[in-house]
């Protein structure tokens, strides 16, 4: 497989014209589908995901990769229509309510997509109701909140309650992270876990999922 | 064994149960000044602190997120727990520091917090804004919002009126034919006409008579400012009589206590039943000893001031008014009230006169307050054709830019590095901190304040500091922390550290060269917490622009207010892209411009006016709704790659 190292450099890099073609070429000369993805683009966003999380880069960076990454997997949309890609689980995210920051959040669900989980993006401000709602319709594997202020922390917990109430609770595992949002936290309104940053978020999600 | 006896009966009502259990009280000694607390069992030090009036830095209000609230354990430590071994180091833990909001009181404790003060902490705080002039108004506009005026009512008058006070509006001519008076006044009035001889001062704010005072005291017309900060708050105390500053004081806001920022005193009352009251009562308390060594330079008293006016962002000044500002904490961020409000002063505690009247600067939303409506009363920008682009920066950035045609505001969330905060060897703007950084012959110059060694960075020291590094390469265009190969990096790459996972970080002074013998570091993070504050004050800079329809071209002067913005360097906020590429000469300092635009409505009536005119002149762009921001920050994270010099 060592004929994908170029596709990975150009993921970290964030070069979509390379990564695209590297991706086509893949394709081009046979490689299964599913291991361009899992050994190719996924690898490329765990490191990119490591280096984040050690300050290495930053956002703008982490972004770009995350973006080039979204272009190489239109190469493979075909793959994943014929089922011969599987995802990794379904991901409800969004912003509680109250909070209107967007970038924290779309950084962790733009990596999480990069590492083959299925996003369904609540945005910003969504209510307890939204996200039972939206639990209900797709039901989800896992449910992610973000929070900017410490005073929107609470609708965390207000959401964790909501989801209990519509015995969704059980049925999913719920995940926290923002700025303010700290282990004690999650562990006091009883979340499965918590993400100090987009690049931990992938490698928690498959830890409470119990996949590598 | 008093425990197990109330447990067997349970059974028993909860109430009772509740009633006799008893609260079980551990005891504190805080060192240097051997302060002994008692303390509920399981009470963090932080809490008890807190509690005794004792003073502790921190930014995080609590969470366990800063690590600045450090205290020494000098009798046996407890294990650390998880977020102080992330946040203190191996030697710091060592020798038993410990953060205050993470220990909790589980047996008696000794504990340290730093050095005794002796002398009181010199803070850098502006205190005039037109040079040496105190002069905020031209003094043909001089109309105070309360004036003096002499009377004398004519021997003939005296048995014709039919009241005193119909007297003393006849004296006062047809302008004041609608007087009316406070009952206070009125109890003391006719005293006051007789041991005056019907010749005397009448105080009046407008179709009020607030009170009778001795002819002589026609001259003793004085009133206050107060620019309440999150952070520091600052009163000024002025002649009415010829509109001159008299007297400036200043202090820290003891809310600090409870968190640094505006997010985390919302949090605070939020949490406590009673957080706003206790609040309030603190900005009362340091407003009013304020008002007392105001007063004794000028050697007045409190019955002699008629008049305060007060500016500080919406939050602040919901909290003085004791207003629930729990809207401004979430979306859609919604004040209370937003016109600039006249009460009588002793309605809020503040003890003046007590006819004494405050008025709080309008404000325009909830996070676009008094403090940015006084600045752009000061910049004038809404009488000028020239494009001006104002900053005030703090925890929030406010923006506004434009001219008499149209004035855009918006506040971007900068969070509080450019003040110090959350950056791990900053501080705020004192004595040690260092506050500008040079490159001279590959070495670094240091200013600090106070003239002594530097004990941590403030916000002016750092964008100089990380100007210079990304100017040798120390720090890439995109924020990272290395080795440069730049000559002009000289022997700076030898400060340039490895740290085993978190990267490199930068020994800007070691050991031997700071004040406290303990190493100051940039790290990698530090530089990634001012990424995101001067992004998203360029972002905001940006989304203004576009809104407006121009170029940063076409700005033809920019004021920089706020602790930060008089002292930042125009060409290092330029290299770091806090501001974007202009001539550094059309850069101007407003000056402490919350209290200079409070001062001006203090002295003239028309200056009120527009301040409350403005409110509805300019248009505010809520950030958090654009996508375009949310874009623009991103691209703004990123540092420009061209050099400056």
């Amino acid at each position: 497989m060592s004929d994908l190292k170029a596709l990975i450099e150009a993921v970290i890099k964030g070069d979509i014209s390379t990564a695209t073609a590297e991706t086509q070429h893949a394709v081009g000369t046979g490689h299964n589908a599913q291991d361009i993805l899992d050994k190719g683009l996924i690898a490329a966003m765990d490191e990119v995901g490591e280096r984040f999380s050690k300050g290495q880069i930053f956002v703008p960076q982490m972004l770009r990769s995350a973006k080039t990454m979204q272009e190489c997997m239109k190469a493979l949309e075909p793959f994943f229509q014929e089922g011969s890609i599987t995802s990794k689980g379904k991901v409800i995210i969004g912003t509680v309510k109250g909070d209107l920051h967007d970038i924290g959040k779309n950084l962790v669900s733009m990596m999480m997509e990069g590492a083959g989980f299925t996003m369904f993006d609540l945005g910003v401000d969504a209510s307890p109701e939204r996200f039972v709602q939206k639990a209900q319709e797709i039901e989800p594997d896992i449910v992610a909140m973000s929070a900017l202020l410490s005073t929107t922390m609470p609708s965390m917990r207000l959401t964790i309650e909501a989801l209990k109430e519509a015995s969704l609770r059980d049925k999913v595992k719920v995940m926290i992270g923002g700025a303010p949002v700290t282990e004690k936290y999650a562990r006091e309104i009883e979340a499965d876990c918590y993400a100090p940053d987009a690049g931990s978020a992938v490698s928690k999600a498959k830890e409470i999922l119990g996949i590598s | 064994m008093l425990k197990q006896k109330s447990g067997d009966k349970k059974q028993a009502s909860p109430l009772i149960r509740k009633r006799r259990r008893k609260a079980v009280y551990v005891w504190l000694n805080v060192q240097p000044e051997d302060i002994w607390l008692r303390v509920r069992h399981s009470d963090t030090i932080r809490r008890a602190l807190r509690g005794g009036d004792i003073k502790l830095e921190g930014d995080c209000g609590g969470l366990g997120k800063c690590g600045k609230c450090k205290v020494k354990i000098l009798s046996l430590a407890d294990e650390p727990t998880e977020d102080e071994r992330e946040l203190l180091d191996d030697a710091e833990l060592e020798q038993g520091i410990r953060l205050a909001c993470r220990t909790k009181m589980s047996h008696d404790l000794v504990i340290s917090v730093g050095e005794p003060t002796t002398e009181p902490e010199y803070f850098q705080v502006l205190t005039t804004s037109h040079g040496i002039s105190s002069r905020y108004i031209p003094e043909s506009e001089l109309e105070p919002l309360v004036n003096k005026k002499l009377i004398t009512l004519p021997p003939e008058a005296q048995d014709k009126g039919p009241s005193d006070l119909d007297q003393i509006k006849l004296a006062l001519g047809d302008e004041y034919h609608n007087l009316m008076a406070s009952l206070h006044c009125l109890r003391t009035l006719p005293q006051g006409l007789r041991e005056s001889r019907y010749h005397g001062t009448a105080v009046l704010h407008g179709d009020s008579l607030i009170d009778w005072q001795n002819w002589e005291e026609v001259h003793r017309h004085y009133g206050l400012v107060f620019d309440i900060g999150t952070s520091t708050l600052v009163g000024k105390l002025f002649n009415l009589g010829d509109g001159s500053e008299v007297a400036v004081a200043y202090c820290l806001n003891s809310q600090n206590k409870y968190g640094s920022d505006v997010i985390s005193r919302l949090q605070y009352i939020k949490e406590r039943p009673r957080g706003l009251q206790i609040l309030q009562y603190l900005l009362v308390r340091d407003l009013n000893q304020l008002t007392a060594h105001l007063l004794q330079t000028a050697e007045l008293e409190a019955n002699d001031i008629f008049i305060a006016v007060v500016a500080g962002n919406t939050t602040m000044q919901h909290l003085l008014l004791n207003l629930p500002p729990l809207g401004i904490a979430e979306a859609p961020f919604l004040p209370v009230v937003t016109d600039g409000l006249v009460i009588k002063s002793g309605d809020v505690g503040l003890k003046l006169h007590p006819e004494a009247r405050l008025y709080t600067m309008p404000v325009k939303s909830g996070y676009i307050g008094g403090d940015l409506i006084s600045d752009i009363l000061t910049s004038g920008v809404a009488e000028q054709k020239e494009i001006i682009l104002g900053l005030d920066l703090g925890t929030n950035g406010e923006i506004f830019l434009g001219n008499s045609k149209r004035l855009l505001t918006c506040s971007a969330a900068a969070g509080p590095a450019l003040e110090g905060a959350r950056i791990s060897d900053g501080m705020i703007a004192k004595a040690g901190a260092i506050e500008g950084v040079r490159l001279e012959d590959g070495q670094l110059q240091y200013q600090v304040i106070g003239n002594i060694r530097p004990r941590g960075i403030c916000g002016s020291g750092l964008v100089d500091l990380v100007a210079v590094l990304l100017h040798c390469g120390i720090i890439n265009h995109e924020g990272t922390v290395r080795r440069s190969r730049r000559k002009s990096a000289g022997e700076l790459n030898s400060r340039v550290i490895k740290r085993r996972a978190a990267g490199y970080r930068f020994l800007v002074a070691s050991s031997e060269e700071s004040h406290d013998q303990k190493p100051i570091y940039l790290t990698q993070r530090d530089v990634r917490e001012v990424q995101l504050a001067k992004g998203a004050i360029a972002a905001g800079i940006k989304t203004l622009i576009d809104q407006l329809g121009i170029e940063a071209k076409d700005i033809n002067r920019v004021y920089l207010a706020g602790a930060l913005g008089n002292y930042v360097d125009p060409i290092s906020a330029m290299r770091i892209g806090l501001l974007p590429r202009i001539n550094p000469d059309i850069v101007r300092s407003l000056g402490n411009a919350a209290s200079s635009g409070a001062s001006m409505a203090l002295l003239s009536k028309k200056h009120w006016q527009m301040a409350r005119d403005l409110v509805d002149f300019i248009e505010h762009i809520e950030l958090s709704y654009r996508p375009d921001f949310n874009e623009y920050f991103i691209e703004h994270m990123d540092f420009p790659t061209k050099n400056m010099w």
